[in-house]
This record gives structure tokens, C-alpha cells and sequence, in this order.
């Protein structure tokens, strides 16, 4: 059979028609499947087997580091949480400190103040007292002095002089007279009722 | 020649397609083998096939360099573009089968603008014959298998919907068009694409050399420009004719294996 066509194929060539230059030769035929064969085996049977198994290896390569990435996403997401649960946490200790600073102060406040009043009250009761003393002294001195000037301004009054000790004597008794009688009354009131009984 | 013209334009013929045996020819089984150009340059072809794939694949590497790079992307276009496209996720199976026809019908293709040869494989009507009838016996393998003999007989010469009294017509025009015609037209499409550019190019090429020699010069260089063009279409083309051949196989099979028209 393929001996006829061979034999075709020669008798058409020597017919020397262009078509017959164009047409299959037997041996391309045999050759052309051979090397398609072998081509095909060698993909079939190395190359796509080949190529799929790193496909597939790369497709776990990125699903696992896609899965490896979400878990570090989610650990990370975890640690915020953590970490913004302390801040708050923080905040909240540092409010309690400032609020126990300020009631502290607040105390302290309080009793300084206390003590001051305490201090100035005390301060004032000494000028008081002092005041006090200060006029004892100076109402002692006038006394003694109003009762000199009045035994002068009598004794030139009456124009004879008296005995100067006995005078003043009497001044004293009468003043003390007067101080026995009014003891509870102010300086002023002794001072004023003094210069009137003078 | 005239004295116009310089070299003598040696026309392009259908003889540029025949070889001289470059060695003796031995008989195996009835057929005389001899080795050829044609010859060689499938051997060739093979061997580039056979190195590419293995270089690009010896050792895989999950994060791939630039070369292994470049031949995965072949192999995910087939796998996207050829049977995800015409056949679906089932249709893996056909991956090897499919991957093959493409890339060796793209390397018999491009030969033809590889400088050294020139010469496109598949214009050899005898290499995309093989490859149809090997796609025919394929794809009616498949329809058999799905449908059992009669069943993808019925499949294929009854279209569904079609009036009773159009069956006949119709019938005969399936059966003719699925099981006679497609392999023929698959074969001449190819061989037929690859013919015309080595026509084209030889035309443009001879004629550059022409009239590059003769007067005026000028017009070796509009030559010369078009011929460039030329080459950079008919890349395109290898690469389209591949990729139809290998799309048009997917959807026979496809076709065969579906459950209706």
C-alpha cells in the first residue's frame, strides 16, 4: 500500500506539476508522527507532571505563608488589645494617684491653714495682751502725772502750799477711790473719769 | 536580464519546498527514508523543543527564575487560553496533548524566520496532516468513550432542534463537516499560512537582492523595509496558527464530550 503511494508520489513528481511539490512524502509522514510522539511522551511524561508538581508546591508555599501571615495578624491584633487594656488600665491607676495627691494636698491645705489662723489668733491675743500692758504702764504714768499737775495747778489756785507729799497723797486715795468704784470700766472711761474728778 | 536590473530575480517556486536526499536512502517497511533538509530540520526542531523544556524545567524551582519564568508562562497560556477557555477544568487531561500541538506547531512555524533556515516545517503538508489526524482520532476517541459508539454518532449527525424532514440534509452535512472536514481544513490552514509567508518573504527578500543591485537602488530599500515588516508578521502568524490549531482541537474535543450540541 504505502509502496504504491511511494510509487504514486515518484510518477507524480516526474510529472513535474507544482501541486505534486506540495504534497505529503511518505517518510514526513512516518518522521512528522515519530517526533510528534516522542515530543508528546517527553511532555507527558516529564514536563507537565514536573510543572505541576512545583505549581502545586508553590501553591502551598503561598497558602502557607498567607495562613502564617493571618496568624501573625491575629496574634498582632491580640497583642493591641493587651496592650490597649494596660493603657487604659494605666490611665485609670494615674487618675486614682492624682485624685489621692489632690485629696492629700486638700488635708494638708486645711491644716496648715488651721495652724495659721491658729498662729495669727494667738499673735493677735499677745499684741492684745502686750496693748494691754502697754496701757497698764502708760495709764500709771498719767495718773501719777495728773495728780502732780493738779497739786500745782491748786497749789496756785489756793496760793498757799501745801504740804506737797500730803497732796499727792490724797490725789492717789481719791483715784484709787475712783478705780474701786468703776473696777470692770475701760481705760478711757477710767482716764475720762479721772481728768472730770481732777 | 535587461540591463536595468542587476541579479536576475530568481522567482519563488513550489521547487523551493522539495529537497534533495542528502544521504542515502534506506527502505523501512515499503517507505524510502532519507536525510534531508526537511529532515533535519525537524530533527533539529525536536532537539530545541526537547532542550527548552528540559533546561527550563531540569530543576524547578518554586520561586522561578527568569527562563523557567518564561516557559511557565507558555504552559499557564495553553492551560488558560486552550483548555480552561474551550474545555473547562475537566479538560485537564488534554494539557500535555494540547501544550504539545502548540508549541511544537509554533516551533515547526518559526523556523521560517530564523535566519540559517528559513524554512517553515509545517509548510511540509505531510507534518500538519499528522498532527489533524492525530487530533481526529482524539477527539472522536473522546466522543466514543462519553458516548458510547452510536450515541456520538447521534450526537454528531443530529443537530437538536432541527425539523424532522431537514434530518437527512442535515445529517449528511454534520457527518461530512465533523468527521471529514475537519482534519482537512486544520491541515490546509496551516500548511497553506506557512506557504504563502514563505512565499512572501522569499518574493521580498529575492527582490531586495534585485533590486538593491540594479537601478535604481532605492527601491531594494522600500523592498528591504517590507520584508522586515514581513518577518515580524509572520512571528504573529506562527504564533497565531499554533494557537488556532491547538484552540480549534480543544473545541472538537470539547464538542465531543459534551453532552449536547
Amino acid at each position: 500500500m504505502s509502496g504504491t503511494l511511494a510509487v504514486l508520489v515518484l510518477a507524480a513528481q516526474s510529472a513535474d506539476k507544482p501541486i505534486n511539490d506540495l504534497t505529503p512524502k511518505p517518510q514526513e509522514l512516518v518522521i512528522g508522527a515519530v517526533a510528534f510522539a516522542i515530543v508528546f511522551a517527553f511532555m507527558a511524561k516529564w514536563v507537565i507532571p514536573r510543572v505541576n508538581t512545583i505549581l502545586e508546591e508553590r501553591r502551598q508555599k503561598i497558602q502557607g505563608d498567607l495562613e502564617q501571615a493571618e496568624k501573625t495578624r491575629k496574634e498582632a491584633d491580640k497583642q493591641l488589645v493587651d496592650y490597649r487594656e494596660q493603657l487604659s488600665g494605666a490611665k485609670d491607676e494615674a487618675n486614682q494617684i492624682i485624685e489621692e495627691a489632690r485629696k492629700t494636698a486638700e488635708a494638708m491645705r486645711k491644716e496648715m491653714a488651721a495652724k495659721a489662723e491658729e498662729e495669727s489668733k494667738e499673735i493677735v491675743a499677745r499684741a492684745q495682751e502686750e496693748i494691754r500692758a502697754e496701757r497698764d504702764r502708760v495709764f500709771q504714768e498719767l495718773k501719777a502725772q495728773v495728780g502732780e499737775l493738779s497739786v500745782q495747778l491748786a497749789g496756785r489756785m489756793v496760793g498757799e502750799s501745801l504740804d506737797k507729799d500730803r497732796q499727792l497723797r490724797l490725789v492717789d486715795d481719791y483715784i484709787e477711790e475712783l478705780t474701786a468704784m468703776a473696777p470692770a470700766s475701760n481705760g478711757n472711761g477710767n482716764g475720762n473719769g479721772n481728768e472730770e474728778q481732777g | 536580464m535587461t540591463g536595468l536590473l542587476g541579479l536576475a530575480f530568481d522567482k519563488p517556486t513550489t521547487k523551493d519546498f522539495v529537497f534533495r536526499c542528502l544521504s542515502g536512502s534506506a527502505r523501512v517497511g515499503g517507505v524510502a527514508f532519507c536525510l534531508n533538509w526537511v529532515v533535519l530540520m525537524l530533527i533539529i526542531a525536536v532537539t530545541a523543543y526537547l532542550l527548552l523544556f528540559f533546561l527550563a524545567f531540569r530543576k524547578p524551582k518554586v520561586v522561578p527564575g527568569k527562563f523557567q519564568l518564561i516557559m511557565e508562562s507558555g504552559l499557564e497560556f495553553v492551560r488558560q487560553q486552550v483548555v480552561l477557555q474551550m474545555i473547562g477544568p475537566e479538560g485537564m487531561g488534554f494539557l500535555a496533548f494540547l501544550t504539545t500541538l502548540f508549541f511544537f506547531i509554533f516551533l515547526g512555524n518559526i523556523l521560517e524566520v530564523i535566519p540559517g533556515t528559513g524554512f517553515p516545517l509545517n509548510s511540509r503538508l505531510a507534518f500538519p496532516l499528522v498532527m489533524a489526524l492525530i487530533a481526529w482520532v482524539v477527539y472522536n476517541a473522546v466522543g466514543i468513550r462519553h458516548h458510547g459508539f452510536f450515541g456520538y454518532l447521534k450526537l454528531v449527525v443530529v443537530p437538536p432542534g432541527a425539523p424532522a424532514w431537514l434530518l437527512p440534509f442535515l445529517g449528511l452535512i454534520e457527518f461530512f463537516s465533523v468527521i471529514i472536514v475537519r482534519p482537512i481544513t486544520l491541515t490546509l490552514r496551516l500548511t497553506a499560512n506557512m506557504i504563502a509567508g514563505h512565499f512572501l518573504l522569499a518574493v521580498f527578500f529575492l527582490g531586495t537582492l534585485t533590486l538593491a543591485t540594479g537601478v535604481p537602488y532605492v527601491l531594494g530599500l522600500v523592498s528591504f523595509g517590507l520584508a522586515l515588516l514581513l518577518v515580524v508578521f509572520e512571528i504573529f502568524v506562527a504564533g497565531l496558527q499554533a494557537f488556532i490549531f491547538a484552540v480549534l482541537t480543544a473545541s472538537y474535543v470539547a464538542g465531543a464530550a459534551a453532552s449536547e450540541h
